[in-house]
């Protein structure tokens, strides 16, 4: 089979139990979408609340709002509701799957590779005040650890609500029993939309009308030159946690004529190997989002830290030769 | 103006009536019985026509099966690889593979059969549990063919397995990030597809199929099934009809049908278009078909919730210790607190409620919610059926009659899967407890027997026969105690199946005023060898007093 025409349509997929706040994440999604066309798929269209002024049309299993986002209904199953946003005649920027109370979001995340998407990632809300207790319960402990585990993105929600003391408890249990997911501490689930659909460059370069909602920190780099692979995943790995989102095109050394697309969400990153280059084109273009890191680091030593070694990766390229190694 | 009446001599009737419980003449008008006894004890009604079709029959009352899924009306439609013999809507025998070799020379069979080379080849039923220690993989089909797209979708619905000419037509490759395409050693796809996520990247045998389940002929075949093993009301206990109001008119249009054989009992999933969560209007609305939609054939007793998985697929929910092999505790498909938040709406309404629970935590959390509802509003007569309930135990079935709860017991796993319950998935002692019928009758819990047609076949006699000698394939019996009596047994599939649809004063025993509503058999289940009740032949059924012959088994 060819390449698909279009790019595939990134999939966010965002999980938690029931209460933590996946609800409120997806209306601040919605309001705070900027002019990119989101498709949310939910369960219940009533949970989210919706201005009626906003509704543009309602027919059945779809809601369309005027700043161009549409509601689905997942009532007719995932796969169906996957393919009838590709059928819509301007189908989505991005699409948001929000999974029920002890959903495994990660076996929701498998639909994103259904052909035309892409799995951006996968996003958990916990509620810092229960999540532990949650975790324990005899008959939904199990659930709920899954889904920590299976975070990209771990939202942990209603830090308000705890003393200092239970946060570094928390933020060290959630470190022992999810070590693989990324953990950013929110109020009121408000996760700059950065940080959530920060691979989009229409979502970068548009101001969101929330400042509070949208406190966060932006590098950019470019570089005309061939940049060398294996030092920019070395770079990758070693970012700081506060990195919570990034995306690129690279220009390699390695592979100087083949264009390679970097995406990164919470911990977990790749490089896929994309379409030649066209020779004006040819620039190495990376953003990365990072957002205040209230755990161990100040924000400050972060800042400098990423600055740094985006700096080194410009440097780098006098002394790099084409390594052997395969790309991921 | 009068309305004739029938009058159907038998060699013996078997009413399910305690105070009245034999006869040898039924007295028919309006679809209804006037009476059951001998000819004078019936002649009195008035003139009657003496119909002696089933003069050398048994007349048992039409049976009931209370979990079914319209799906099994595909029985046939699309080539079945099964394990065992399977009987489709039209009576022809569609023989079990019993190796993975007579699979293989099965599709060659099919695949010359298809003039068109590149049209995908679906088979249905092929179940790798019966296989140990040899996995079917793309290998196995590319000895087939390589060039015909093969899809075979197994018994459990959650598992597929293709050859490398549909990996290769759909772009699955050992690129694919699909956790469910399973990968071999050497990273590429072994032509496992699991789970819906997984399945839905071969779209071409898949499709079809999805719009077969939902098509008249399925819906045709469904009725079809039920005459042939003597059920006369069969439930689509996952029905769409509230999600999808096409699909409600396709129901009345065929149900009604006076060709349709038998009666349909419809339990929506609380699904609806756009607002799926919003219980109380779904609760409205399946008030509203009860009144308004509702017909002497097709009913809307209520409403279906899935809780858990299954345990042969090891999914469904599980208390310490948890399974016997493989270390996972199965997956709730709820949580407790808004189960009782979904519950509400339907039990304030006075909506009898059906759940999927299969696993014992998934029991639990099933009569939780009943309990917490029920302390709300005090719907004494609800009859909440625990569906599948086949982890159920003493302290469960206790608390389920303290709160006047059902079970229906899925009594086809003993002979199914209950070899594989006893050495994999729950251990002999629990394995010997599965289904416990015996229990559920101690305890005094109305309890029902059930095919989940199409997981097993559809065949009330076959429930029966397992409930009674509990054998496996390998000749274990499993769980000596918990047999039960044919009486019981058939007490089960015909009072308790209506009982725990409120459909109980209607149906489920032949008596004055109850529909005259047959299942026409060779011999009473009652009188044959317990071993040979299964065996049974079925000659069709009566439904609202017109005969519907099966048709005959080749």
């Amino acid at each position: 089979m060819s390449e698909p025409a279009q790019p595939p349509i990134p999939v966010t997929v965002i999980g938690g139990y029931l209460g933590a706040g996946k609800t409120t994440l997806v209306n601040h999604l919605l309001r705070n979408a900027n002019g990119l066309r989101i498709a949310v798929l939910v369960n219940d269209f009533g949970a989210l609340q919706i201005d009626a002024d906003l509704i543009e049309a309602a027919d059945g299993d779809t809601i369309s709002l005027a700043n161009g986002c549409i509601c689905c209904s997942l009532a007719g199953g995932l796969v169906e509701a996957m393919l009838g946003i590709l059928d819509r005649p301007q189908p989505p920027e991005w699409v948001v799957i929000e999974t029920s109370g002890v959903s495994d979001p990660v076996a929701a995340a498998q639909y994103a590779h259904l052909p035309g998407f892409r799995l951006d990632g996968v996003i958990v809300v916990a509620d810092a005040e229960t999540v532990r207790r949650r975790s324990i319960d005899r008959h939904v402990g199990r659930h709920v650890l899954q889904q920590l585990r299976g975070a990209d993105l771990l939202l942990l929600n209603k830090t308000d609500l705890i003393t200092t003391d239970q946060r570094n408890d928390l933020r060290q249990w959630l470190a022992d029993i999810a070590p693989d997911s990324r953990v950013v501490e929110t109020v009121g689930a408000r996760l700059p939309v950065a940080a959530l659909l920060g691979g989009s460059h229409v979502a970068f370069d548009r101001q969101s009308h929330d400042e509070h909602f949208d406190a966060h920190r932006t590098w950019s780099f470019s570089d005309a030159h061939a940049i060398d692979g294996g030092r920019f995943r070395a770079t990758v790995a070693a970012l700081p946690a506060s990195i919570v989102r990034g995306k690129g095109v690279l220009h390699l050394v390695e592979q100087p004529e083949v264009a390679h697309v970097f995406q990164l969400v919470g911990a977990r990153w790749s490089i896929v190997r994309g379409s030649p280059w066209v020779p004006a084109d040819r620039v190495t273009r990376l953003v990365l989002i990072g957002l205040p890191d209230h755990s161990d680091h100040s924000d400050h030593s972060d800042v400098e830290a990423v600055d740094r070694m985006l700096q080194e990766l410009h440097v780098d390229r006098e002394r790099s030769d084409p390594l052997d190694e395969e790309l991921v | 103006m009068t309305h004739p009446i029938t009058v159907f001599v038998a060699r013996k009737i078997v009413t399910m009536n305690p105070s009245n419980p034999e006869g040898t003449h039924v007295a028919v008008r309006d679809g209804k019985v006037l009476g059951v006894g001998t000819l004078q004890e019936v002649a009195g009604w008035g003139e009657y026509t003496l119909d002696a079709t089933f003069a050398d029959k048994v007349l048992v009352p039409g049976m009931i099966e209370v979990h079914a899924h319209a799906m099994e009306g595909l029985t046939g439609l699309f080539s079945y690889q099964g394990y065992f013999d399977r009987m489709a809507p039209d009576g022809r025998r569609l023989p079990g593979l019993r190796s993975i070799d007579a699979v293989l020379a099965d599709l060659r069979r099919i695949d010359a059969t298809m003039a068109d080379p590149t049209e995908p080849l679906l088979t249905v039923g092929f179940d790798p549990i019966y296989f140990p220690g040899e996995r079917l993989h793309k290998g196995h089909l590319d000895s087939v063919s390589s060039t015909r797209p093969i899809f075979l979708l197994h018994a459990s619905s959650h598992l597929g397995t293709v050859n490398s000419a549909m990996l290769a037509r759909h772009d699955i490759t050992r690129d694919c990030l699909t956790i469910g395409v399973a990968k071999g050693d050497d990273g590429e796809p072994t032509g496992e597809l699991q789970e819906m996520s997984a399945m839905a990247l071969a779209q071409s045998a898949l499709v079809p199929f999805m719009k077969a389940a939902t098509g008249e002929e399925c819906l045709w075949g469904f009725g079809r099934m039920a005459r042939q093993v003597g059920v006369t009301c069969v439930t689509d206990l996952a029905s769409q009809v509230l999600l999808n109001p096409a699909a409600l008119g396709r129901w009345q249009r065929i149900v009604n049908d006076p060709e349709f054989p038998s009666r349909v009992a419809l339990y929506s999933l609380p699904a609806m278009p756009g607002a799926s969560a919003d219980f109380g209007s779904v609760a409205a609305a399946i008030k509203r078909m009860q009144a308004e939609e509702a017909t002497e054939k097709l009913r809307f007793p209520g409403v279906k919730f899935v809780l858990d998985g299954s345990i042969q697929g090891w999914t469904a929910a599980m208390n310490w210790p948890g399974y016997y092999t493989g270390s996972d505790h199965g997956q709730l498909l709820t949580i407790p607190e808004q189960l009782v938040d979904w519950l509400r709406p339907f039990h304030d309404a006075g909506i009898n409620v059906h759940m999927h629970c299969n696993g014992e935590a998934t029991i639990d959390v099933a009569i939780d919610a009943v309990e917490a509802v029920l302390k709300d509003v005090a719907w004494l007569d609800h009859r909440h059926t625990v569906q599948h309930s086949q982890l159920t135990n003493q302290a469960h079935f206790r608390r389920m009659k303290a709160l006047g709860m059902c079970a229906n017991l899925f009594a086809n796993h003993i002979w199914y899967w209950g070899d594989q319950h006893y050495e994999l998935t729950v251990g002999p002692e629990r394995a010997n407890r599965m289904e416990p019928c015996a229990t559920a009758k101690r305890v005094g819990v109305p309890f029902s027997l059930h095919s989940d047609a199409n997981v097993t076949p559809l065949g009330p006699l076959h429930l029966m026969w397992c409930a009674v000698n509990r054998t496996t394939p390998s000749g274990r019996v499993l769980g000596e105690q918990e047999k039960i009596t044919a009486y019981d047994a058939l007490w089960a599939v015909t009072q308790d199946a209506a009982y725990q649809m409120h459909l109980d004063g209607e149906l489920g025993s032949i008596e004055c005023g109850k529909y005259a509503d047959f299942a026409v058999l060779d011999a009473s289940p009652l009188d044959v060898a317990p071993m040979a009740i299964k065996d049974i032949a079925v000659w069709g059924t009566v439904v609202g007093g017109v005969a519907y012959e099966a048709a005959v088994t080749r």
